[in-house]
Parts: C-alpha cells; sequence; structure tokens
C-alpha cells in the first residue's frame, strides 16, 4: 500500500507538469525582480549595478513605509473580517430557506470587473451626488465628509469595499466546507442535544480548520498585494494617503521610470508575504492538524 | 481500466504540448520570418542605391497609438483614413496598429523598450516623459525631416520639447493651450464679468459662494489639473520665464514660487474649487462644468469640441460657454497672453525599426495629412500651422487659434518639462498644497529637493 | 475527532433554544435580506446606468430611470466592428485556462496530500510563494520571456500565465478540502489493489467535485475580467479580450458612458449565467460525492 502511494513515477507525472509551469512564469519573473532590485535601471537604458542602495533608501523612503502600514492594516482588517463571512456561511450551509439565493447573490460582486466597481462606489462616494453624502445630508449632517480627498477618511472608505467585493470569495469558499463535513458528524451530536451554535463551534468550525488556515493565508497575501480598486479610486492619493505597496510600486516603476527601485519594493512586497505567511502558520498550527508548511 | 486513465493522463500532457507547440510553431514562421528579413537587410548599407529594391519589397510597419475607437472615436478615424491613404499610395506598404488607452498605452510602451521591441512607429509624450527613451537610444533622430519634408510646416517652437541637444526625435500632432472656460449664463445671472486681475476673480468666487454656485470645478486626483491653476499663479506673478528657469535649474525657492503656492491655498481657502475635488478625476470634475453645477473650469483646448461640434453635447448648452485669459496678479510680472499648454503627444520612429526610412516617410504623410484633417474632423488643434482663413471652424476654434498666434509665450506644463520622478512628485505635492497638507514653504523646497535629486 | 467527541457531551435545554432560536431567526434573515440588497444593487446600478445616455449618468440618481430607456447603447456597443470577437476570445481563452488549471491543481493537491514523498511540503512551499507576488514586477520578465519562446502575441501566453498565478490559489482552495476528506475510501481502494490514476480519477476527483466547481468559478472570474496581461502580451486586435473592449470605451475623453454600461453589462453576463448555472452543481457535488463514499 504504501508503495503504491509512493511511486516515484507518479508523483512526478503528477507535480512536474505544473512546477516547470510555475519555475518559468513564476519564479523566473520572482528571481528578475530581485535582481533588478540591485540595479540602477530606469527600465530603458544599460543598468547598473548599485547593490543593495535601493533597499537602504527603501528603509528611509517614509512614503514607503506609510504604504507598507497602509497595506498591514489593511491585511488585519481583512482577516478579521473572516469571521463575518465564517458566520454567513454557518447560516447559509444550515437549513435555512433560501440558502441557494443568498450564496449566489452575495457572490456577485465578485463578478464584476474592478473598472465597473470602482465606477459604482466612485459614485456612492460623490462628494456633492453621491448616494452616502445625500443621505448623510437628509439625516442632519451638516459638514458631509469629502470621502476620496479626505487624507483622514479615504483609506477607510477604500477599504469597504475592497471587502465588499471579496466577500462573496470567502462565503463562498466557506459554505463549501460546511457542506463537506459528513452529515453524520452533526447529526450525532443533535441528538445528543447539542445546540446549533454548539454544533457551529465544537464542530463544525474544527472541522474545517485547514480551510480556515488557507482563507486567512490568501486574505492577509491578498491584501498586502492588492492593488485594483485603489488604483482606479484614488490611485494612491491625495498626495499618498492611500498608497499601498502595491500601488507605490507601480509608481515607482512605470510612472517614475525607476524600475530598479520598484523592483526592489515588489521583491520587499514578497519578503513581507513570506513572513505573513509562515508567521500564520506558526500561530494557528496545531498538534493534530497535518502541518504542511 | 488502468491503461485507460493513464492514457487520459497523457493526453492532457500531449494537449498542453501540442498547444504550447501550436503557439510556438506558429511563431518560428515568424521567427524564420524576421531572420529572413535580417539577412535581407544586411545588405542594406548601400541604402541610397537600393532605394528602387526597397520600394518594391513588401513591409508591414508597426504603429501603436492611444486612440481607441471607442473613447476617441474622432481621433481614430482621423488614423484609419490617413493609412488608408498611405496604403493606397504606397501599395507595398501595410500598416499594422495597435492601439491601447493611455495608461495602458505608457505600460506597454516601458515594457516593449525593456525588451527591445518598440513598434516601428509610436507616439511619445514631450520633454521628461521621453527622456529616458532618448538617453536608452530608443528613438530615431528626425531631424532631415524638420530639414526636408516638414520645413516651416510646424507652428514655431513646438518641436522644441522633443528636442535633445538640438537633434528632435518625435515630432507633435497636439498643440494646445489652456483657457478657463466659463458659463456665461451662470455669469449673467449674478451680474459678473469675466475677470481681469486675481481680485476680480477672487470677487466672482465670493459672489458665486454666496449663491451657493460652486466657482471652479477641479479633478485634482488628477493632479495635473490642479498643475494648471498653480503654473498660471506662478506664471502671472512671477513672469512668464519663472516656471521654465526654475526646472531648468533644479530650483523651486524663487519668492514668487512660493507667493504662487500662497495664493493657490488662499483660493483653497475661499472654497473656489468643487467640494471634494482632491478625491474627483478630471472626468467626474468636467461633468460638473458640462452639467452647469460649476461656473468655470480650467481646461486644455482639447475640451473645446464639447463646447463646439460634438454631436453628443446639447447646443443649449454650448451657447452659454465662452473662455477668458487667466486673470493678472496686481503687481505681477506676468502678462494676459502668457498660456500654460504645450505640445500633446508625438510621433516618434523606433531606432531598432527594420525600416527606419519607410517609417519616417510614413511619419512625415501623417504629420502633414494630420494638419489637414484634424481640426476639421476631430477637433484637434494640430502643431502644423492651420490656415484659419482656408478651413471653416466654430468660433471659439478660431478665436483661440488667433490667442496662440499671438501669445507672448506658452510655458510648457511643468510636470512635462520635469523628469519621471521629479513629475510624479510634483503631482503629489501639488495634491498636498491644494489640500492644505504642506505650507506653501514646504511645497517649494521638497519640489525644490527632488528637482535636485535629477530623476 | 477529539473534538467532535467533546462537542457531544454538552446537552441543553431543548425548549428554551426554540423560542431564542425563533426571534434569532428572524433577525438572522433580516440582516441576510439586507446585506443580500447591498450585493445586488451594484448590478441593478450598472443595468440602470447601460439604459442612460451621457447626460442622464451624470444628472439622474444613480438607482433612477430615464424616461427613455436608451436600448440602442448594446446596439451601438456590439456593432462595434470587435465586440463579438473579444468576446469569443474571453470565452475561449477562459475555458481553456480553467479547465487546465483546475487539473493540474488537483494533480498537485492529491500528490502533496495523499501521496508518500519527502520534499512535498517544500513543493507546497513553492506553489504558495506564487500568491505573493505583484503582477506589475511579472511584465518585463514575462515579457521577455515569451518575446523568447516567440509566444508575444499568441493567446497561448495568456493561457500560460492564468495558469500558473492561479494554480497556487486552486492549489490552497483544493488543499483544505484533500485534509478533510476521509481517507477510508482510498485506504479500501489501495487494498483492492487500485492504481494511483484510478484513485485519483475515479474516487478522490469526484469526491471534490464540490470544491472543484467553486475553484472553477472563482478562476473564471478572475480570466475573464483580467486586462494587464492581454494589452501587454497581445498586440493584434483580433487576437484580444472583452475587458480590453471595456478599457477601450473608459478612455480619457469619454463622452458616451451609456456604452460603457452596456459594454460592462455585456462583460458580466456570460459570467452571470455560467456562475447561476454551475453554482447549483456544489450542492449536487456533494451528494454525488457521499454517494459513492
Amino acid at each position: 500500500m504504501d508503495k503504491v502511494m509512493s511511486d516515484k513515477r507518479m508523483i512526478a507525472l503528477y507535480v512536474i507538469p505544473s512546477l516547470l509551469l510555475i519555475l518559468a512564469i513564476i519564479y523566473l519573473p520572482i528571481v528578475l525582480t530581485g535582481y533588478y532590485g540591485l540595479m540602477e535601471w530606469d527600465g530603458i537604458s544599460k543598468m547598473t549595478f548599485i547593490g543593495l542602495d535601493n533597499y537602504a533608501t527603501l528603509l528611509q523612503d517614509e512614503k514607503f513605509w506609510s504604504s507598507v502600514n497602509h497595506s498591514l492594516l489593511f491585511a488585519v482588517l481583512s482577516a478579521v473580517f473572516l469571521i463575518v463571512y465564517m458566520a454567513v456561511a454557518l447560516v447559509l450551509a444550515g437549513r435555512i430557506r433560501g440558502a441557494n439565493l443568498f450564496r449566489k447573490i452575495y457572490l456577485i460582486p465578485m463578478l464584476l470587473s474592478s473598472v465597473a466597481i470602482a465606477q459604482l462606489w466612485l459614485k456612492i462616494y460623490h462628494p456633492t451626488t453621491g448616494i452616502l453624502n445625500d443621505l448623510l445630508a437628509s439625516l442632519g449632517f451638516k459638514n458631509t465628509p469629502e470621502w476620496l480627498a479626505d487624507p483622514s477618511v479615504v483609506l477607510g472608505a477604500l477599504f469597504v469595499p475592497i471587502l465588499w467585493q471579496y466577500a462573496g470569495f470567502y462565503i463562498l469558499i466557506y459554505y463549501a466546507a460546511f457542506k463537506n463535513i459528513p452529515g453524520s458528524l452533526v447529526e450525532a451530536a443533535r441528538i445528543d442535544g447539542a445546540s446549533s451554535l454548539q454544533i457551529a463551534l465544537r464542530i463544525k468550525v474544527p472541522l474545517i480548520a485547514e480551510v480556515i488556515k488557507v482563507t486567512i493565508v490568501l486574505a492577509v497575501v491578498g491584501s498586502l498585494k492588492y492593488f485594483d480598486l485603489i488604483y482606479v479610486m484614488t490611485d494612491g492619493g491625495p498626495n499618498g494617503a492611500s498608497e499601498v505597496m502595491a500601488s507605490y510600486m507601480y509608481h515607482k516603476a512605470f510612472r517614475g521610470f525607476d524600475f530598479g527601485y520598484g523592483s526592489a519594493i515588489g521583491f520587499f512586497l514578497l519578503l513581507i508575504c513570506l513572513v505573513a505567511t509562515w508567521g500564520i502558520r506558526k500561530l494557528t498550527a496545531t498538534k493534530d492538524s497535518i502541518q504542511y508548511s | 481500466m488502468r491503461s485507460k486513465t493513464l492514457a487520459a493522463c497523457t493526453l492532457i500532457l500531449a494537449l498542453i504540448l501540442i498547444v504550447s507547440a501550436c503557439g510556438s510553431s506558429s511563431n518560428n514562421k515568424n521567427a524564420a520570418k524576421s531572420s529572413n528579413e535580417a539577412t535581407n537587410s544586411s545588405p542594406e548599407k548601400s541604402e541610397s542605391s537600393g532605394d528602387s529594391q526597397a520600394q518594391a519589397e513588401k513591409i508591414t510597419l508597426k504603429m501603436m497609438h492611444l486612440w481607441p475607437d471607442g473613447s476617441n472615436s474622432a481621433q481614430n478615424t482621423v488614423i484609419k483614413q490617413i493609412i488608408e491613404e498611405y496604403q493606397t499610395a504606397n501599395p507595398n506598404v501595410t500598416i499594422s496598429t495597435e492601439v491601447l488607452d493611455t495608461e495602458q498605452y505608457k505600460n506597454k510602451l516601458k515594457v516593449l523598450s525593456a525588451s527591445n521591441d518598440l513598434p516601428d512607429v509610436g507616439f511619445t509624450w514631450a520633454a521628461g516623459f521621453m527622456e529616458p527613451y532618448v538617453k536608452g537610444s530608443m528613438f530615431t533622430s528626425l531631424d532631415d525631416l524638420l530639414q526636408g519634408d516638414l520645413k516651416d510646416k510646424f507652428v514655431a517652437g513646438t518641436t522644441d520639447g522633443y528636442a535633445f541637444n538640438g537633434t528632435t526625435y518625435a515630432l507633435p500632432v497636439e498643440l494646445n493651450i489652456v483657457p478657463v472656460y466659463y458659463n456665461k449664463e451662470i455669469f449673467a445671472q449674478n451680474n459678473l464679468q469675466p475677470p481681469q486681475t486675481l481680485d476680480d476673480l477672487k470677487n466672482i468666487i465670493n459672489t458665486l459662494n454666496g449663491k451657493g454656485i460652486t466657482p471652479i470645478t477641479l479633478g485634482a486626483k488628477d493632479a495635473w489639473t490642479a498643475s494648471f491653476w498653480y503654473m498660471y499663479l506662478a506664471d502671472r506673478i512671477g513672469g512668464k520665464d519663472l516656471l521654465d528657469q526654475a526646472v531648468a535649474s533644479n530650483t523651486f525657492t524663487d519668492p514668487a514660487l512660493i507667493e504662487a503656492a500662497k495664493q493657490a491655498q488662499e483660493l483653497v481657502n475661499m472654497k473656489a474649487f468643487v467640494k471634494g475635488f482632491n478625491g474627483l478625476s478630471n472626468d467626474e470634475a468636467k461633468s460638473e462644468f458640462m452639467n452647469e453645477k460649476a461656473a468655470m473650469y480650467a481646461m486644455g483646448t482639447w475640451e473645446v469640441p464639447n463646447y463646439t461640434t460634438n454631436p453628443d453635447v446639447p447646443q443649449e448648452f454650448k451657447d452659454k460657454i465662452g473662455y477668458f485669459k487667466f486673470p493678472t496678479v496686481t503687481g505681477g510680472k506676468g502678462d494676459l497672453s502668457d498660456w500654460v499648454g504645450g505640445v500633446g503627444v508625438g510621433l516618434f520612429v523606433s531606432e531598432k525599426s527594420k525600416y527606419k526610412e519607410e517609417a519616417k516617410k510614413f511619419v512625415s504623410f501623417f504629420v502633414q495629412k494630420w494638419g489637414e484633417h484634424s481640426v476639421t474632423d476631430a477637433g484637434i488643434i494640430p502643431a502644423t500651422k492651420v490656415d484659419t482663413a482656408a478651413v471653416k471652424l466654430p468660433q471659439m476654434f478660431i478665436d483661440l487659434l488667433n490667442e496662440l498666434n499671438t501669445a507672448k509665450k506658452v510655458t510648457l506644463y511643468v510636470d512635462v518639462q520635469m523628469k519621471p520622478v521629479a513629475s510624479e512628485e510634483h503631482h503629489n505635492l501639488v495634491q498636498a498644497l491644494f489640500g492644505k497638507a504642506v505650507t506653501p514653504e514646504e511645497f517649494a523646497q521638497k519640489q525644490e529637493d527632488v528637482l535636485k535629486a535629477g530623476k | 475527532m477529539i473534538t467532535a467527541n467533546k462537542a457531544l457531551n454538552y446537552r441543553t435545554d431543548r425548549t428554551s433554544r426554540k423560542i431564542g432560536g425563533r426571534i434569532g431567526y428572524g433577525i438572522l434573515y433580516t440582516v441576510l435580506v439586507l446585506a443580500a440588497a447591498v450585493q445586488l444593487l451594484p448590478l441593478v446600478w450598472l443595468l440602470f446606468f447601460s439604459l442612460k445616455n451621457s447626460q442622464e449618468v451624470f444628472n439622474l440618481p444613480p438607482f433612477a430611470l430615464p424616461s427613455k430607456l436608451h436600448w440602442e447603447n448594446y446596439e451601438s456597443v456590439w456593432s462595434q466592428s470587435n465586440i463579438s470577437r473579444y468576446f469569443m476570445n474571453s470565452v475561449w481563452i477562459t475555458l481553456v485556462s480553467v479547465v487546465l488549471t483546475i487539473l493540474l491543481a488537483s494533480f498537485v493537491t492529491f500528490a502533496i496530500t495523499r501521496m508518500r514523498w519527502k520534499l512535498r511540503s517544500f513543493v507546497l512551499g513553492l506553489f504558495m510563494v506564487g500568491l505573493m507576488i505583484p503582477v506589475h514586477s511579472t511584465l518585463i520578465p514575462l515579457f521577455n520571456l515569451f518575446q523568447k519562446l516567440h509566444l508575444t502575441d499568441s493567446q497561448v501566453s495568456l493561457i500560460l500565465s492564468y495558469t500558473a498565478f492561479n494554480l497556487p490559489i486552486t492549489i490552497m482552495i483544493l488543499l483544505g478540502f484533500y485534509y478533510a476528506l476521509p481517507k477510508e475510501v482510498e485506504e479500501a481502494a489501495l487494498m483492492d489493489g487500485c492504481s494511483v490514476n484510478r484513485i485519483f480519477f475515479q474516487i478522490v476527483l469526484p469526491m471534490t467535485a464540490s470544491v472543484i466547481v467553486t475553484a472553477g468559478i472563482i478562476n473564471m472570474i478572475y480570466n475573464w475580467n483580467e486586462f494587464i496581461f492581454v494589452n501587454t502580451f497581445i498586440s493584434s486586435d483580433h487576437l484580444k479580450t472583452l475587458t480590453v473592449g471595456v478599457q477601450n470605451f473608459v478612455g480619457q475623453y469619454t463622452t458616451n458612458w451609456g456604452a460603457v454600461g452596456a459594454t460592462l453589462m455585456i462583460s458580466i453576463m456570460p459570467i452571470l449565467l455560467a456562475f447561476f448555472l454551475l453554482s447549483n452543481r456544489i450542492v449536487e457535488g456533494i451528494a454525488a460525492g457521499s454517494v459513492k463514499g
């Protein structure tokens, strides 16, 4: 039995095609990004090797660190919100009427492209004609916020649509996971008189622990390198108040023609993601679960 | 059973291979073709004598431009028309185009040049944007066109922004200045006249604010629009050469530049600009003006079709729109007929192009034809001279063309003048200035620091 | 299983649960419906948007319909020479990439979770790093790579990139489910002398049908909405995809906003349809899997 499942040829057949693909298409750029990060390069003329100068500059770059802060804040927030999504998925996976329809509706925002979502939220946040300020004005607020222009609120205003956009994704994953739990386990507990809440917290959630770990990693890493809506809605502005790591990298490499520095930021972002993933793995590691990282 | 699943496995793998092989085989043909071309072009040293021979050879020129059919159909149509005319006149030449919207276009240009794969002909922005490309020898000199076919065709000074060390690397197709458009009806209802001085403007702002009308719309999320206001203030206070000199000498601490920053913040304090302007895009800001919710809007002359010829805009709105020159500042050195503006995109020929001569010929043809078509068909003011008497144009166009002809000075947009990093930082700083996140002094100092860094 | 046993020991009073349950149910339902409304709004907004002309887009409130519906927006978009072409390109590129990704990811996940070999956690780590690179870091290296392989301006470059970039997230999603899958069935099959391929294709793959559909939907959404790679690797117009068509409408000098809305509507219709058809399979897949299990 062990022999069959450790047949080297079969393992190779299953793993090597994918491995080759990601080595060429993901690792090559990663290695080159690391390499460019050591260069002074505008992306056009000849590169000059400058060692770790870009990284030295990076450590001193206030704007970079504020973008790191924004990204980290967002990552934490995304991870916290997973609890909400899990609760929703739990409810939907239970015997609630219309669960199937709800689940579908919740995923709709994710189907839209970022271009469409950005247009919608720009309308919602519009300082004079936006739905949100109209609503606030009708409730008697005099000085309605300038959502995307005020450095003190812009970041929060951006997080809302991004969280909203991805809610359906996590709900879908949790939903599928809960549905995958063998019904016999839940039934046995119910016969023994456990409440729904108890069943949820003591049986269902622990049973999908691996899925939860995966979603935490996905949420954190996804947030750390998030780019789309921020780019369309504020472009990191005003004056860098909503700049995140990926948008800062883009601005430096593509707008500022400083591809070496941009690559250094990209590489740093990768390192932060690695550290974060490692940290999450350490924190969530339990004795009885299989360690796979 | 086992063999069946194994077969399925291998089938899938084979599929992957075939798909990739297909792609590479079809491209192998290309590779073969291009190596053929390479061998063909090697004896090309005797270029002048082989000219007649080259004419018979079928060639394809690649061109990239930034006017997609959906959003810029007028320009798109003009380009198609010119290409068609050229292909008819030169049956051996095929011109293939690739179209991307502005932001994507800029990104792709960069990726292509990093891989040495620029199209034969394409568009670039002037000065700071194109400098890295020129330094990296990506563009070829177009001096021979300027001395030959295109001699005296351009409005004086318009090719300067594309010249480095006396060599011109691209030829402009657009020329714009930035007037302040205003809604005549709103002005009339409030007994207002177009301002002559900054104090007049401030009075207008106070009057309109008193009536609950947004005085000026501005989309400073696209920071270059706020830069217009800063530039005009700097020009009117410090005179026509102030900004050019500041960028050229990498110093930004002239008292006039700081005073301009103060005045800009003063306007912000007076609530001159639409609420939340720092979070609005130019498109959103424009719609405030188009929907008559704001009285004034400073924007390039590329907007003029919306006030004259654009069939999508109601005529009654068009009739309400006029423009004025940016008012002077009492005691300032600037003049009413100093303008902010300049050339937009220009055509380059790639240094690596296999058919440089053909490409140049096409560029020359394009620039001339563009001069004929662009104003009348697309409402774009070309950088080549326009005979206002010969073409039938809406009055606002004629007026603005005359302003251009009598302009004392057109200061090229400072963000265009600056090198990429400094330009990017200028955008941030302008947002910070208008958002009152920095003092005028800090604004000037930070701008100087980044200019001094020389990137 | 330890936790499951613990849960069975909890017993509560059933009658008090009933009353509390009913109130809770009502609140729960209200929340679910409200959330669904919020998630559904963008679609309604987009539909209304697509039926307005440019003036109405800006002048009317987002959720008001104009007096005359501008269906011609759709006509003008569809009659644009290339939209139908873009559409077909999007369909086939998305389909091929999704199938390829799911299959390769299933192979890898199976080999990592079910087969025994030394390097499996290392290989899994390799795949996870693939999540962490910002897309803009990859553009120049990948363009270079495809140029060398003569794959620029070929849709193969897109399929390869989509597959490679979606492999990590797909593997992550599958992973949690594979761990939760009971091993008893396979073990029995192994006893009977089944081959690895047979276990994979006839036992494991059907059992993971639900998560495959989940991952497939997510893959589909990503591929369908992607445009940075398309713009970078493809130059011939007839090879481009639908998102590029959308991008082309949202330009600097845009005046035709109604057409933008119509393009967006057209672009999400297929994905919406596919999603509503496929997402039922999540539940069915579970049923099928449990019958065989």
